[in-house]
């Protein structure tokens, strides 16, 4: 990943994350005010709903009142036979418009029942419970009908006649009706779950228009606030569709849970503004990003140019180029760093023209040293003979001839040394492009032994050819391959001088291939191994230094790779790559 | 009157009268004989509407449509000034009949065991009749008071406690549109014993029946045939002695398929414009010869 490629990341990253955090902060702060708008018509709801009750129940005590201080009342109550009453109750809850009425005599037993008219005589052992109903208010209560249970809002009232007693309890059932004289704001709806059987009953839990399809969602918050007695809040539903349900408990006179009002709040408007929050946070981030793409791109261009040229010059330097420079075009750090890496590039080509010069004229000090040293080995023999056959001549003439003839044979073969030493140096100095062709190395490490197999015998050595037979051929120089490879092995002959082992191994190496030439000889220490293929270096007696920088040289040009590896006293392992 | 005969004969033509005019199930018109054993009637003419429910009836009387009515239980309560009543003897039987459908005689017996026939003859019937355990009523068989009536719900919840959870739901009609509060109180009985019943239309095909039966004679033997035919009982056989009788009765309710629940008597109301009477005997035949009615003012 490119410098500019991460700026231009890390640019959107910051942008996107800035969006998305003001994003965070709006949708909570909307949320937060949506939820206090709808706990403040929650509460409105509630305070209507109590006022409700509040209306109906002094309603209804009103109309129980009226009832009981009715002449009615009052003969009932007197009366000493009770069957002749058995159908006030209806009549006069008809009349009082109360749904629910029972006249019921001083021990309890019903006299006259508006919503179970079979039910004279029965006992309502509630009633005769309670000391003084003249105090209290309405209140809740599981009523039975016929046709099952129902909830009402009930008030009772004592008619006392001397000794006699008639309680007169009255009241209206909360149904849909009830429920649908609770108005809701735009969004919010009014539940109502009578709570009259032991267990979770869906039919129970109604609106204005009756039961809900939906009941058994509200289950677990209705059962919540009949374990915990208390005021309980739970979302139901998912996305557009969830509603957030305020659910408060209604007691019964002795405590009891008989109903919950449950006050839904539909969660759409909250989602939507959400999902419009949302929405333009992602337009406003994919703008910025955009816009900090571009931005980036132009303030990245301005930044990271000059350090692209810097890389590029850097590159040029690696690559050999050492007098590369850049341009220095700002004062700021990036321009310091142009200017440091002009001076260092300026530094590096002084010091290699200096390293050059002095490796040139070390290189020519070693020339001179070993031309004077080959150059005088045969000089001398020749000045010797030549002083003889001047001093048989002078002392000696009739030896003249027999001296001249041995004479002139040893200066011929000196001055063939002397033509053999300059033609090697030719040689050196000349190295050919390789003619690249398929080349068995097997079989030319085998045919190049093969040829010193007389002489390493003689020197008492011992070789041995290791080799892969999974080597495919490679392409190479036969003519100089094999001259390294006789290079490498007289090499291993004159580290021998007293014998030993040479060992000669082929190794495939993908498609290439791994040549190594390994004696036990006296071996080199590591400062003669990295100076060992610097020509005319030798740790010889004898030979020009030229060998194995023959060697390299041909390695090189077959873009190869020679590695040595020496331990003084055990031996050396030559070992060539070739790919 | 409530009753559709389907006849005259059915209905039943007053003594010195002859009937000169029958719309079946709404009407019927009888004129004096002025050859009557006994003497020509005082009135002119009778006309019966039939299929009259109580309630209209007595609002025919208080309008002035009608001077003689059926008066139901209701219409007992109110105290009307110049209104005379007549009542017969009990000669209406009121008895549950279950069907085929129940047939665990528990059942049948919780039923007839949780009914608390006093609390609906004192409060329903406003204590026209008799309560009785009995087909045959006090006054005609003298040993009516041996089938008990009792009320033993807790026998009865027993008793529906061991029977098949099936035969404990069932439903009941009164065939009688002015019966459906005793249908009401009885499907509550048997609530408190266990018994789940539903009150149906008259026009439904019920378990059980609420049926009223008129008990057309006053000899022991032909009442108990004739009744035990209205209810679709065995025909009882010939009996000569009232223990044999007992015996016949006894056997007809074994198993509990027919309850005998009261015997009520008819109750007639006359508007004051009407002297003279009374206008049935003792086994609720119509007698209006010995009536006269004002002329309207």
């Amino acid at each position: 990943m490119t410098f500019r490629t991460r700026l231009l990341l890390i640019f959107a990253i910051a942008v996107a994350a800035a969006v998305g955090m003001v994003e965070l902060v709006v949708s909570g702060q909307a949320r937060e005010a949506f939820e206090t708008m709808e706990a403040h018509r929650v509460n409105a709801i509630v305070t209507q709903f109590d006022k409700e009750f509040q209306r109906r129940g002094d309603e209804i005590v009103r109309t129980v009142e009226r009832i009981a201080a009715s002449d009615m009342a009052r003969d009932i109550a007197i009366s000493p036979e009770s069957s002749d009453w058995v159908d006030r109750a209806g009549a006069q809850a008809s009349t009082n418009r109360l749904d629910l009425l029972e006249l019921v005599a001083g021990d309890g037993s019903i006299v006259s029942s508006a919503q179970w008219p079979a039910k004279f005589g029965y006992k309502e052992e509630w009633l005769t419970s309670q000391p003084d109903w003249d105090s209290k208010g309405a209140f809740l209560r599981s009523e039975e009908l016929p046709d099952g249970v129902t909830l009402a809002l009930m008030a009772v009232r004592a008619v006392i006649v001397g000794d006699r007693k008639l309680y007169v309890a009255g009241g209206r059932i909360l149904d849909k009706e009830f429920v649908a004289s609770l108005v809701a704001p735009k969004g919010m709806r009014v539940l109502l779950y009578r709570n009259l059987a032991p267990a979770f009953t869906p039919a129970e839990l109604i609106d204005a228009a009756g039961p809900i399809a939906s009941a058994i969602l509200l289950r677990p918050l209705i059962e919540q606030v009949e374990s915990q007695r208390k005021e309980a809040i739970r979302a139901i539903g998912r996305g557009a569709s969830a509603e957030t349900f305020h659910a408060l408990p209604l007691p019964g006179m002795d405590t009891n849970i008989l109903g919950v009002l449950l006050i839904g709040s539909a969660r759409i408007d909250l989602v939507t503004l959400e999902a419009s929050t949302l929405r333009t946070a992602v337009l406003v981030a994919v703008t910025g990003i955009l816009m900090a793409i571009l931005l980036s791109w132009w303030a990245t261009a301005r930044i990271t140019r000059p350090v692209q040229r810097l890389a590029e010059s850097a590159g040029r330097v690696a690559a050999g180029n050492w007098g590369t420079t850049v341009e220095v075009s700002s004062t700021d750090e990036i321009g310091q760093l142009a200017r440091a890496f002009n001076r260092m590039t300026h530094e590096l080509v002084d010091q290699r023209d200096r390293l050059v010069q002095a490796e040139r004229v070390a290189a020519w000090r070693e020339l001179a040293r070993r031309l004077a040293h080959e150059l005088k080995n045969p000089l001398f023999p020749l000045q010797i003979t030549v002083e003889n056959m001047q001093r048989a001549r002078d002392s000696y003439p009739e030896q003249f001839d027999e001296v001249f003839r041995e004479g002139t044979s040893t200066l011929l073969a000196e001055l063939s040394n002397l033509k053999q030493i300059i033609g090697r140096f030719s040689d050196f100095a000349k190295m050919p492009a390789p003619e690249m062709q398929s080349v068995n190395l097997n079989e030319l490490v085998t045919a190049t032994m093969r040829l010193f197999e007389a002489q390493l015998s003689k020197a008492g050595i011992s070789a041995a050819a290791q080799l892969d037979p999974s080597l495919h051929a490679v392409q190479a120089d036969s003519e100089q391959m094999t001259r390294v490879l006789r290079n490498l092995i007289l090499n291993a002959v004159d580290a021998m001088p007293q014998g030993g082992s040479l060992t000669v191994r082929t190794q495939a190496l993908g498609s290439g291939a791994r040549l190594e030439v390994s004696d036990t000889g006296q071996g080199l220490t590591p400062e003669e191994c990295e100076r060992l293929f610097t020509p005319y270096y030798t740790t010889k007696t004898h030979g020009t230094g030229l060998g194995l920088a023959i060697v390299q040289s041909v390695i090189s040009d077959h873009k190869g790779r020679i590695a040595v590896e020496s331990e003084k006293g055990k031996g050396t392992t030559f070992r060539i790559d070739l790919v | 009157m409530r009753l559709t005969p389907s006849s005259p004969d059915a209905l039943g033509v007053p003594k010195g009268f002859v009937l000169t005019s029958w719309e079946a199930g709404r009407r019927a018109v009888f004129s004096a004989d002025e050859n009557a054993p006994g003497g020509r009637p005082f009135p002119d003419t009778i006309e019966i509407q039939m299929a009259r429910s109580l309630r209209d009836q007595s609002a025919d009387l208080e309008l002035g449509k009608a001077d003689i009515v059926e008066l139901g239980p209701n219409e007992l309560r109110r105290q009307v000034a110049g209104r005379k009543v007549w009542t017969s003897s009990p000669v209406r039987l009121m008895a549950l009949v279950f069907g085929p459908r129940i047939t665990d005689v528990r059942v049948r017996e919780a039923l007839s065991l949780a009914v608390n026939r006093t609390a609906i003859q004192s409060v329903l019937l406003q204590k026209q009749g008799e309560i009785s355990g009995a087909l045959l009523p006090q006054w005609i068989t003298g040993y009516a008071f041996l089938f008990d009536p009792a009320t033993d719900m807790a026998t009865a919840s027993n008793l529906v406690a061991g029977s098949p959870a099936g035969q404990r739901s069932f439903s009941l009609a009164a065939d009688d549109p002015a019966d459906q509060p005793i249908a009401n109180r009885i499907q509550l009985n048997g609530r408190d014993a266990g018994l789940t019943i539903s009150v149906a239309p008259p026009t439904g095909n019920s378990d059980v029946h609420l049926v009223e039966i008129r008990i057309p004679f006053a000899d022991p033997p032909h009442a108990l045939a004739s009744i035990a035919a209205a209810l679709g009982l065995p025909e009882p056989g010939p009996t000569r002695n009232p223990e044999e009788a007992y015996a016949a009765e006894r056997a007809l309710l074994e198993g509990f398929r027919v309850i005998p629940l009261f015997h009520l008597p008819d109750v007639y109301g006359g508007g004051p414009r009407v002297h003279g009477g009374p206008v049935m005997t003792p086994l609720g035949e119509w007698r209006f010869d010995a009536l006269w009615v004002e002329d309207r003012p």
